[in-house]
């Protein structure tokens, strides 16, 4: 199916009204479900993420992109989910224990959405047993995030304690490096929301 | 010995303090803070110069008055003579006395926020550093009216509590009380600034030991990185905090 480029144009400019309405509108047109999300959507908020690698696109454009799509999810969801539309996968994502900052994890949580997977946010202060708990309910990739050096260790603990799961683990976050996460083990690594996307892609071997 | 310290500004009573009782001769250089807010590069490239030309005086070590900080001194190397540095994540560690007990409190009290006279008197951040600083580069730090300018009114709101409300999961403020105030007047604003938000206010007693240490030359391998010429300063992910990295 063609993009609808209306749609498209209102996902990218953050426009949440417009992208309700324009949702609304395909889905009272009987316009393939799947193809309104992944044809129109997903498409708009890979370009902004694309945009912000290349210094195009900002933090809040990012943001205000991602608030839209949800509109459209809102709408989109529960119909997708009964015509039995499964998520491109399932993913978790959450601040280590003793880190309360969540602005990094948020916006990492609204991209993977963006994207097309099934995101279970645990928020902030999370320890070994959430992540544990999400991998029960089946998160393939756990995200961790971090943003001082006082927390980051504790990402450590994670790897060891998710050990002989099945789950991929990746970790970002202001002071966490790559070298970080080979020393540690983690599968993955992003210093941005736009590339935290394509590494969990990476991760679970899916096509880019 | 001859010393040359080179030190965050947060310190700066607490370091005027304690100089007049080292028994060693200290220069000192005070650099700008909110360094930890520009990517870590380029504080290494600011405090690595100062370090540089330190080593050009006569002097027997350059003390720092930093901690890690952001792995902003990661990769900062002694040239001609040793580096110290206190095994620190930051300067909170210096005001507590002790990365221990700055850790038992930060494993208490997650969402803190800390004071001191520096982190009063001394809070605003440089227009320059401003220009280079990760939180104003993501738009951290538009007002409200900047961002329905920019954004409209139905996402300026959103903006606002997402990415503008920094301060949104603290619950606490921590005033730190290190026997350098001239009276209670940064205590009262301290404790002002809790009112107005809501948190929960504390005054907890701070320790000078550790840059009292720091000034006194007792650098135990314990507390205190002394990084030999040559060599870099490294991260360790542990409980040591920082670690030497030989190569050159």
């Amino acid at each position: 199916m063609a993009r609808n480029e209306a749609l498209f144009e209102a996902v990218l400019k953050g426009k949440r009204k417009d992208v309700a309405a324009l949702v609304q509108t395909a889905i009272d047109e009987g316009t393939n479900l799947e193809s309104i999300l992944m044809d129109s959507m997903v498409p708009a908020m890979a370009e902004i993420g694309d945009r912000f690698s290349r210094n195009e696109a900002y933090v809040p454009e990012m943001l205000i992109a991602a608030r839209a799509m949800q509109a459209g999810l809102d709408l989109l969801d529960p119909l997708l989910q009964a015509a039995g539309h499964k998520a491109i996968g399932k993913v978790a994502i959450g601040t280590v224990k003793g880190d309360l900052h969540d602005i990094g994890k948020n916006l990492v949580a609204m991209m993977l959405k963006g994207a097309g997977f099934e995101v279970l946010d645990l928020g902030v202060d999370c320890d070994v047993e959430k992540y544990r708990d999400a991998v029960e309910k089946g998160a393939q990739a756990i995200l961790l995030s971090a943003l001082l050096t006082t927390t980051m260790p504790y990402m450590k603990t994670v790897v060891e304690g998710l050990k002989g799961s099945s789950a991929k683990i990746l970790i970002g976050g202001a002071p966490v490096t790559q070298a970080y996460a080979d020393e540690i083990g983690a599968d993955g690594y992003s210093d941005d929301a736009n590339t935290a996307v394509k590494a969990t892609k990476v991760a679970l071997g899916i096509a880019a | 010995m001859n010393l040359k310290l080179v030190s965050c500004e947060i310190f700066f009573r607490e370091m005027e303090f304690l100089l007049e009782q080292s028994p060693h001769a200290i220069d000192v250089a005070f650099l700008q803070k909110g360094l930890h807010d520009i990517p870590a590069d380029e504080m290494l490239k600011r405090i690595q110069a100062r370090v540089d030309e330190a080593s050009e005086g006569p002097y027997d070590a350059v003390l720092l008055g930093y901690g890690l900080c952001n792995n902003g001194l990661v990769g900062l190397r002694a040239r001609t003579i040793p580096l110290v540095l206190p095994r620190a994540h930051d300067c909170i560690t210096l005001f507590f006395g002790s990365r221990q007990r700055y850790q038992t409190y930060f494993d208490a009290h997650p969402g803190t926020y800390f004071k001191t006279t520096g982190w009063i008197e001394r809070d605003a951040v440089a227009e320059e550093l401003k220009q280079l600083s990760i939180p104003s580069r993501m738009g951290m730090d538009m007002t409200y009216e900047q961002l329905v300018e920019q954004y409209g009114e139905d996402n300026a709101e959103f903006l606002w509590e997402e990415l503008c409300d920094t301060r949104r999961n603290y619950s606490r403020l921590a005033f730190i009380e290190m026997g350098v105030e001239p009276d209670n007047r940064f205590e009262k604003i301290a404790e002002q600034e809790a009112r107005e938000r809501n948190w929960v206010y504390e005054k907890t007693a701070g320790d000078l030991t550790l840059i009292r240490r720091l000034l006194n030359g007792d650098w135990d391998d314990e507390d205190f990185l002394v990084v030999p010429p040559g060599a870099a300063i490294s991260a360790d992910h542990s409980e040591r905090i920082v670690r030497i990295r030989p190569d050159a």
